[in-house]
């Protein structure tokens, strides 16, 4: 009978002895033990200093952690936060642990906070990355009064980031989510965002929880589930992003999980975004998105080099993919030396959209499709280094407009390609 | 004399027709048998063929790489060579059946070989296919996972993935059919061995310095600053 | 949205049963109006109410309350014009209630101008209007049915010497429908009506519309074939109204009023009513389940309507003598109670103004399958007044406020239609709308909500129902079904806390939700699931796999 549902009775039972919270914050977790304490503690002295009279629940989703992830979560969040924070707790402190699975599946664990909160009937919910170690208890106003307040139903984060920091961000994944569902979500793929019961319901309601989609990529999922639907997406200000906070700095998982949920997900929406144009601006709150312009050493020949060394050995692989101009003017700037290198921005567009219509038809298996984007992208990231070496927080800020309006301009392009044409 | 030469002779022609009226009928059988084949394999080829067209089978070979081969071998496609081969199977069953009807001993045990041989082929033949589709997405995989890794040479990787591969398959497959079993085993052991043991001498010999810094970055934690400096995080 | 929009509307219908002489008055001349009705519709769509059934307004002598019609196409003086009904009417659909009304078409007032002029001489053209005879012995196997006050179905006319045929009060003569006029006349009536914009006709006495020698003039074939005619008609010209029967009859013999679905769209589960009742009474659900077992399938665009009181007495016809003796004995000891058969009592005194078992008796309403209709008052728990004769003691002035003439009207008291309950237990000061309406947990209130549930979940309306049968017999439970909901009601009949060992393991792997708080339950196992109820409580929960 367990197996026929993903919640476990031990799960239920603690939801029953909780009954019903008005916030409820999810914690994914796996193996984090190192940074989970801290922010957990972050995140219960949250609620008590901006949420004293409301009932809210911690909830810790863990996927077969080993070191003792989950015993640390439950003693943050009822133990030591009262004397930490000082600040009097008028309700009893709640906290709720499940193991969903054995192995981390990011999908299922937001599937089981989603279902949490249904149950638990939470007015608002929000999830914490349990990796976000600069998380401050700001962060729990900014994003869940928004959702608590019924003024937004989806709360994406904006931070103060380094300016190359995210360049897969920058250069894909906001631009192109922006140019097909005409709304400027500066990330789309946030590891921490609130939601209100209504959206949650929702989302947990459909059935789009199939094996792809439970073990990544449900984020984007949420983030396109409210634009599809009639919800509202508000952003809120967070605050600074360190840099070398994710584990992720493999760009193929990465890529993976960020650029090829959004790749399927435009098979199932097309009727969604194949109508829109242009892209209106999401209401923020907070201040807009920065950039920080400390230093940072970054390896740029390789990137041009791994971007040449692809070019090259995956000729094969690209002539499946791309158009024949397109390869070619590829392989016509592989072949430029460092200084006169330049991945431009239009040819960039170009190349997203044929892999996207690509991934749509999958001409070759999917999930290589992806691998061969990577290179490409490094080539891409190159260039954008190289412009934006010198450049102030403000030009940087224009230059991904003007790629973002690229990307909207030739929207067009990408419809003609996506059923027939190349 | 010569009465005795006729009447030997019309002896002899009346057993000939004799024999031949008896073949006869059998043979009339075996006509029957075919022509009734031929509308049976016909038909039995345009099941297969819609069969083939609704599962895109194309596609798949296309992927399999198989179709490239074909077209160097200057055959048709894919869809186009299942479908005849199945027609030219079923047709020369058919026949074949009638002809055992005719009763010739030593025939209808090589029939009965024959039908089962059908079997052993097939599953040869679908080896063969998805031992080339296998071939073909590994060596992909390989080749994007070496140029994403900046390994050197991932083509090389990439082709020899594909070779082993699917030298491995057509051992596979011919000793499914039956065809020289123990020389292919032979051969693709020796093979196999051959490849693995360069490999491991020229690992050895040449990665030396590789494998050392291999190990002091696992063991000592060394290296990783400068790993993070040269990757940012694309998040 | 829970309910399916291409469903009937009476299969997700709550019904107010009213009469607009006991509503409120606008006038201040101490009747109802219809311009005071109009008045409280927002009271009415607050408690949640879709649909209005209004008792005869047409104009009458009122010695039957208004079920002697004197003429069927215009509104009683007292109640307003035809202009104030048309304006209320469009009120109600303006808030999304329908209105229901009235249609007797089984005999009209001996006022009526058809009677005058059928009762002048024999030679008149509507003569053959009404059943005339000219001895009492004609249709002997009739049963009278107004058994306190009538000796015979037949009365003596002075004018035209002759005896005439009434099923009801003697001043009520049936009309005759084997005249063709007749018939076509009644249908214009209807249509009249129907063009003003009514949503349907609640057809009062229907059973008896035809009578014949040799039988006892109840549920004949020629009385089927006038109500499927007159459903043709129907159909044909005002596609969506409704037609409701009210015909008191053992379920097998309220099959045929269905017919197959080409006869009524509704018809009151008479039986049923009294077993509820019943049912609290012995802390034993057997009256309820077998009922509801021998009650047959009805076509798919059919349903009953449930109702626990109405304007007439409990009527207890439709019970044996055992179960006769037994409801009298425990609701009605004082014989002035009985009337007819039945008990003339409202809902709140018949279960002893105890508020858990008024509320377990209304939730089992909403809950069972069927359309609910609520007798007007009983949402406050109003009293009545056995004194007033007849079945009056039901139909006293709706208790608004505690102050004049409890809200219902300005003029004196001595003027109103009928005298106010003024007991301490539930005249108005102590029983009214206002002071309901500031008490959080008030019975209005808890009706409003309880309305409200219901209303969630389109199973109730329209969703079969299954019973289990736990062992603990004072325990009725059900679940209903539609589509993939699926509501589990579990009823405490009895007066004392029970626990209770369901077996769900059809059900197994739901969890159960709570409909009221919402909460959640724990899951459905291999092992019998054990509720423990108080007394006289109910549990809604609604079955979710997760």
């Amino acid at each position: 009978m367990a197996q026929e549902s993903f919640l476990t009775d031990d799960f239920l039972g603690q939801l029953i002895s909780v009954g019903e919270v008005d916030i409820l914050v999810g914690v994914p977790t796996h193996n984090n033990a190192k940074t989970v304490g801290p922010i957990v503690e972050t995140i219960q002295a949250g609620i008590l200093k901006f949420f004293p009279r409301e009932r809210a629940a911690i909830i810790n989703a863990d996927g077969g952690s080993r070191d003792g992830t989950p015993q640390l979560v439950e003693s943050a969040a009822i133990g030591d936060a009262q004397s930490r924070s000082r600040q009097y707790a008028l309700r009893t402190l709640r906290s709720i642990t499940t193991e969903y699975a054995s192995s981390p599946a990011s999908g299922t664990a937001l599937r089981t906070i989603l279902a949490a909160a249904e149950l638990l009937r939470a007015k608002a919910c929000a999830v914490i990355s349990p990796e976000s170690t600069q998380i401050t208890t700001d962060w729990l106003a900014a994003l869940l009064r928004p959702a608590y307040a019924d003024t937004f139903d989806l709360v994406l984060p904006t931070y103060r980031r380094h300016k190359f920091d995210g360049v897969l961000l920058t250069n894909l994944l906001y631009p192109m989510t922006r140019a097909l569902y005409g709304l400027k979500i500066r990330e789309p793929y946030a590891l921490e965002y609130a939601f209100s019961g209504r959206l949650g319901s929702q989302f947990l309601a459909q059935n789009a929880w199939s094996e792809e989609t439970a073990r990544a990529g449900s984020e984007i999922q949420l983030t396109l589930a409210s634009v599809t639907g009639d919800f509202r997406i508000g952003q809120t200000f967070l605050g600074t992003k360190k840099h070398v906070e994710r584990r992720s700095a493999d760009l193929v998982l990465a890529m993976r999980q960020t650029v090829g949920a959004l790749f399927s997900s435009m098979g199932q929406n097309f009727s969604v975004w194949s109508g829109k144009t242009g892209s209106q601006p999401v209401p923020t709150t907070g201040t807009e998105q920065e950039f920080s312009l400390e230093p940072l050493r970054v390896n740029r020949k390789r990137l041009r080099e791994m971007f040449s060394a692809g070019v090259a050995e995956l000729a094969s692989v690209f002539q499946s993919i791309l158009s024949a101009p397109t390869l070619a003017e590829l392989q016509r700037i592989a072949g430029l030396d460092e200084a006169s290198f330049c991945y431009s921005g239009e040819l960039w567009v170009k190349t997203v959209y044929e892999f996207a219509a690509a991934y749509h038809k999958s001409v070759i298996s999917r999930d290589h499709i992806i691998q061969a984007l990577a290179p490409l992208f490094r080539g891409r990231a190159f260039t954008f280094l190289t412009e934006n070496r010198n450049g102030t927080a403000a030009s940087v800020e224009n230059n991904i407009e003007g790629l973002c309006v690229e990307f909207e301009r030739m929207k067009p392009y990408l419809l003609k390609i996506w059923n027939g044409g190349e | 004399m010569w009465e005795m030469i006729v009447s030997e002779l019309t002896q002899a022609m009346q057993e000939l027709a004799r024999g031949f009226a008896h073949i006869l009928p059998r043979i009339i059988v075996v006509v029957i048998m075919a022509l009734v084949g031929w509308v049976a394999a016909y038909l039995l080829k345009v099941i297969v063929r819609s069969i083939l067209r609704l599962i895109k089978f194309d596609k798949l070979s296309e992927n399999a790489g198989a179709s490239q081969l074909l077209t160097k071998a200057a055959l048709p496609s894919a869809t186009d060579l299942v479908c005849r081969f199945v027609f030219w199977v079923a047709w020369l069953g058919f026949i074949l059946l009638g002809v055992q009807a005719l009763g010739i001993v030593g025939l209808q045990e090589q029939i009965a070989k024959f039908f089962l041989f059908l079997p052993r082929l097939f599953a040869a033949l679908l080896i063969l296919f998805f031992g080339l589709l296998g071939a073909t997405f590994l060596s992909r995989a390989a080749l994007l996972a070496a140029v994403n890794a900046n390994f050197p040479s991932p083509r090389l990787l990439s082709v020899s993935v594909r070779t082993i591969i699917i030298i491995f398959v057509l051992s596979m497959a011919f000793e499914e059919v039956g065809v020289a079993e123990q020389t292919v085993v032979v051969a693709f052991g020796i093979a196999f061995g051959a490849i693995m043991l360069g490999l491991a001498i020229a690992f050895g010999t040449g990665g030396k310095e590789l494998a050392q810094q291999f190990l002091e970055r696992k063991v000592l934690h060394g290296r990783k600053d400068e790993a993070k400096e040269d990757e940012l995080s694309p998040l | 949205m829970p309910i399916n929009q291409d469903e009937p509307w009476y299969k997700h219908a709550i019904i107010y049963q009213v009469h607009v002489r006991t509503f409120n008055d606008s006038n201040g001349d101490g009747i109802g109006d219809f311009r005071g009705l109009d008045e409280k519709l927002d009271y009415l769509s607050d408690l949640g109410i879709n649909t209005i059934w209004l008792m005869p307004f047409f104009p009458s002598p009122l010695r039957d309350d208004g079920y002697d019609i004197a003429d069927y196409y215009s509104v009683h003086s007292s109640y307003g014009t035809l202009e104030d009904f048309k304006k209320f009417l469009v009120s109600a659909h303006q808030r999304q209630i329908k209105v229901i009304i009235e249609m007797v078409l089984n005999h009209t007032s001996d006022q009526h101008p058809w009677f005058q002029e059928s009762r002048s001489s024999q030679d008149n053209p509507r003569r053959d209007w009404y059943v005339w005879r000219n001895t009492d012995t004609g249709y002997a196997e009739a049963r009278i049915i107004f058994l306190d006050s009538e000796m015979s179905n037949w009365a003596w006319d002075t004018v035209s010497k002759s005896y005439y045929w009434h099923r009801f009060f003697n001043h009520q003569p049936d009309l005759n429908y084997d005249n063709p006029a007749v018939r076509d006349e009644m249908w214009n009536v209807m249509k009249f009506w129907l063009e003003l914009g009514v949503d349907g006709f609640r057809l009062d006495a229907v059973p008896y519309l035809v009578e014949r020698e040799g039988t006892n003039c109840e549920n004949l074939p020629e009385t089927h074939a006038i109500i499927k005619e007159l459903r043709r008609k129907l159909d044909e010209q005002f596609p969506g109204r409704m037609l409701l029967a009210e015909a008191n009859q053992w379920p097998a013999d309220l099959r045929p009023y269905f017919g197959d679905g080409d006869e009524f769209h509704m018809a009151f589960h008479f039986p049923l009513m009294p077993r509820m009742f019943m049912g609290v009474k012995l802390e034993d659900r057997k009256p309820i389940t077998e009922i509801l077992r021998q009650t047959p399938e009805i076509p798919a665009s059919c349903q009953w309507c449930l109702f626990l009181r109405n304007h007439d007495e409990l009527t207890l016809e439709m019970v044996n003598d055992v179960e006769r003796a037994y409801m009298n004995d425990s609701y009605a000891q004082d014989k002035a109670m009985r009337l007819n058969l039945g008990i003339r009592r409202r809902l709140a005194p018949l279960l002893d103004n105890d508020r858990r078992r008024i509320e377990l008796m209304n939730g089992m309403l909403m809950s069972l399958p069927g359309t609910p209709s609520i007798y007007y008052g009983d949402e406050i728990g109003m009293g009545d007044n056995i004194n007033l004769g007849d079945r009056n003691g039901v139909r006293t002035p709706m208790q608004w406020s505690g102050g004049w003439n409890g809200g219902f009207s300005s003029a004196d008291p001595e003027k109103l239609y009928a005298p106010l309950i003024q007991d301490p237990v539930y005249g108005s000061p102590a029983v009214n709308v206002l002071s309901q309406k500031r008490t959080q947990h008030s019975l209005l209130n808890w009706m409003a909500r309880l309305i409200a549930v219901r209303k969630t979940a389109g199973a109730f309306g329209s969703g079969s129902i299954e019973f289990l049968y736990p062992g603990n017999q004072r325990i009725l439970t059900y679940v209903r079904e539609l589509g993939d909901q699926k509501i589990l009601v579990v009823n405490n009949l009895s007066n004392a806390a029970q626990a209770v060992e369901l077996d769900l393991r059809k059900y197994k792997g739901n969890i159960l939700i709570e409909m009221f708080g919402r909460n959640i339950f724990p899951r459905v196992g291999d092992l019998p699931y054990l509720l423990t109820l108080g007394p006289y409580q109910f549990y809604w929960f609604r079955l979710r796999r997760i």
